[in-house]
């Protein structure tokens, strides 16, 4: 096999992995009117005021989705990213484009972090060694803000406490929203440690102890244990959430940048998650990494 | 037995309170199962101040419950005792803490072919047993590893997360499974009250999961259903009946309390068993 083929292939099987198991909230949202293209709902008309839960939360209980038509391969504006890409969808890649601040739509990485980044995503695309790459193609778990935007989602609310349930890969992530202290900062997890409150319709998590093994995209785009994920979810219609997430992190980027997405609610009213094993599985290193050819 | 089986594959749909045995001990609850199917199409006509005084059992007094009647069972839990190593009685070895059965009625009624496998794999366990490769571990058994869970509760649906790798189990109150057969490693959970017990049946299981690191085991016949019941402020007993038509030859229980962990700013944290490979930890220059 040419180097061209290898590598073709390598990044082929990469983005497989990941798009079989979205493939689900994908075909969601094409029944609803997607079709792989922006399908936001509407806003609530106006004085619409959402529903509350018997404690007073905000009720944002059900299953969603984001409708942007972005992919987890990258996130960053630009043709040399997206390249690969549109080549591997024979030229069907998504093409949102979440990142509003920098308005250049990429992520602000210091110069040494930059070269770091290039250098992982020149090693996405056939690699040595496992570690460089992508975490969650290598079953790890997909970290805070990523998981958010990698298939679907249900929220489910308890007194005190915000439940979301992720179908890829058995997610989890239990927000208290009862005014309790961060952990301490010697824990670090690869989904992190939320913690919420509500301001007006909006859900505020701030997410932090963070490990340093997770990433933003498929190819390459890195944090430290530094990073701080301050979220914003609001409820702006029956059959939607506006999201906004700012990602700060001092040791790696030259500012904060921020995302936005919207979601949709999945209709459907016999939709149920299915197990969604994937470590067990998992051929992605077994299939990727192999010696470079000269 | 084997006839129920067919019959429920020819329907593609499997009841949540199919009796799934033929054998004595599961008729009495076969039985209940009836009550519970008239007691939960009652619900579906009646109010719920009406249903609530027609349960099965009398509703113990003192048990916290939430908004629509029920027990509360939510909040994080964790078994205390060694059944992670062994469901049935064994003494001390390295590592491995002595303890007592949770089998009742013990030992486990293996199939004499299915005694002999199970004798291998324990003689094989270190690298043989699915936890070992860091596998998803199907349902008993991710209830007494020795990691915390939480129960989240809604009317419609109970949500099980658990520290050990993030697994989630969605029981979803008063529906059918799927037709199947579906290899599930945690198989498909549907629940429904017996007074003040959620009872969870759970089929479509893979045959790579066991029960402990002793090497118990099952087939993809396997056939669980739990009982979970308050008991008090900190307190859950919870019971599980196993049936395996393949492998064993007849259904048999486990029951163990489970306690409420009451550390102050108690939550779950994170056990990625197949993050700890040391090769996964090496950042590149």
């Amino acid at each position: 096999m040419n180097n061209r083929a290898r590598r073709w292939g390598a990044a082929t099987v990469a983005f497989l992995v990941i798009a079989a198991v979205a493939a689900r909230s994908f075909s969601v949202a094409a029944q609803e009117g997607g079709g792989g293209r922006p399908n936001i709902p509407p806003m609530g008309p106006s004085g619409w005021t959402p529903p509350r839960t018997s404690d007073g939360q905000v009720d944002m209980q059900g299953y969603w989705n984001q409708r942007n038509n972005i992919t987890t391969y990258s996130l960053q504006d630009g043709e040399g990213d997206r390249a690969e890409h549109v080549r591997i969808t024979g030229g069907n890649a998504a093409t949102g484009k979440p990142i509003v601040d920098p308005p250049n739509g990429r992520i602000p990485y210091q110069p040494w972090a930059a070269k770091l980044a290039q250098f992982l995503f020149d090693e996405h695309q056939g690699t040595e060694r496992p570690e460089n790459l992508d975490p969650v193609a290598r079953g790890f778990m997909e970290g805070i803000p990523r998981i958010n935007y990698q298939g679907g989602l249900q929220i489910l609310q308890m007194p005190g406490q915000v439940v979301f349930l992720y179908e890829y890969g058995h997610h989890w992530r239990v927000v208290p929203v009862d005014g309790r202290a961060h952990l301490d900062e010697n824990i670090l997890l690869w989904m992190g440690d939320s913690r919420g409150h509500w301001e007006g319709n909006t859900l505020v998590i701030d997410t932090t102890n963070h490990n340093d093994q997770t990433w933003f995209d498929q190819v390459g785009s890195f944090h430290s244990t530094a990073l701080r994920v301050t979220e914003r979810w609001t409820m702006v219609g029956p059959h939607r959430i506006d999201w906004e997430v700012v990602i700060d992190d001092p040791n790696v980027f030259t500012q904060p940048w921020t995302m936005r997405l919207n979601y949709g609610r999945n209709t459907d009213p016999t939709y149920e998650q299915m197990e969604s094993a994937v470590w067990e599985g998992n051929r992605a290193v077994e299939l990727i990494v192999r010696p470079k050819q000269k | 037995m084997q006839t129920g089986r067919n019959v429920r594959r020819a329907l593609s749909v499997v009841p949540w309170n199919a009796p799934c045995s033929a054998a004595t001990a599961y008729d009495m609850r076969r039985h209940s199962s009836i009550w519970a199917s008239v007691s939960a199409a009652a619900i579906l006509v009646l109010s719920p101040a009406f249903t609530t005084g027609q349960a099965p059992s009398a509703p113990a007094t003192g048990v916290p419950r939430s908004a629509d009647g029920k027990p509360d069972l939510s909040g994080i839990w964790q078994a205390l005792n060694t059944a992670a190593w062994n469901l049935e009685a064994h003494h001390a070895s390295k590592g491995v803490p002595a303890g007592l059965s949770v089998v009742v009625g013990a030992p486990i009624p293996y199939q004499p072919w299915a005694a002999a496998k199970r004798k291998e794999n324990f003689e094989n366990r270190l690298t043989a047993d699915p936890e070992a490769k860091c596998l998803l571990p199907g349902v008993p058994r991710i209830t007494y590893m020795p990691y915390p869970f939480q129960i989240v509760q809604t009317p419609k649906q109970l949500a099980f997360l658990y520290e050990y790798v993030h697994a989630i189990r969605n029981v979803s109150m008063d529906s059918e499974h799927p037709p199947g057969q579906i290899d599930w490693w945690m198989g498909d959970s549907r629940g429904h009250w017996e007074g003040d017990t959620l009872v969870v049946d759970v089929i479509h299981f893979n045959d790579v999961t066991w029960f402990d690191r002793a090497g118990n085991f099952h087939s993809e016949a396997l056939h669980v259903v739990e009982r979970y019941t308050r008991t008090g402020a900190d307190h859950l007993m919870y019971e599980a009946t196993i049936d395996d038509p393949k492998v064993f030859t007849r259904s048999w229980t486990i029951r163990m309390p489970l306690y409420r962990r009451l550390e102050p700013g108690m939550q779950l944290l994170e056990y990625e068993c197949y993050a700890f490979d040391d090769e996964f930890h090496v950042f590149p220059p």
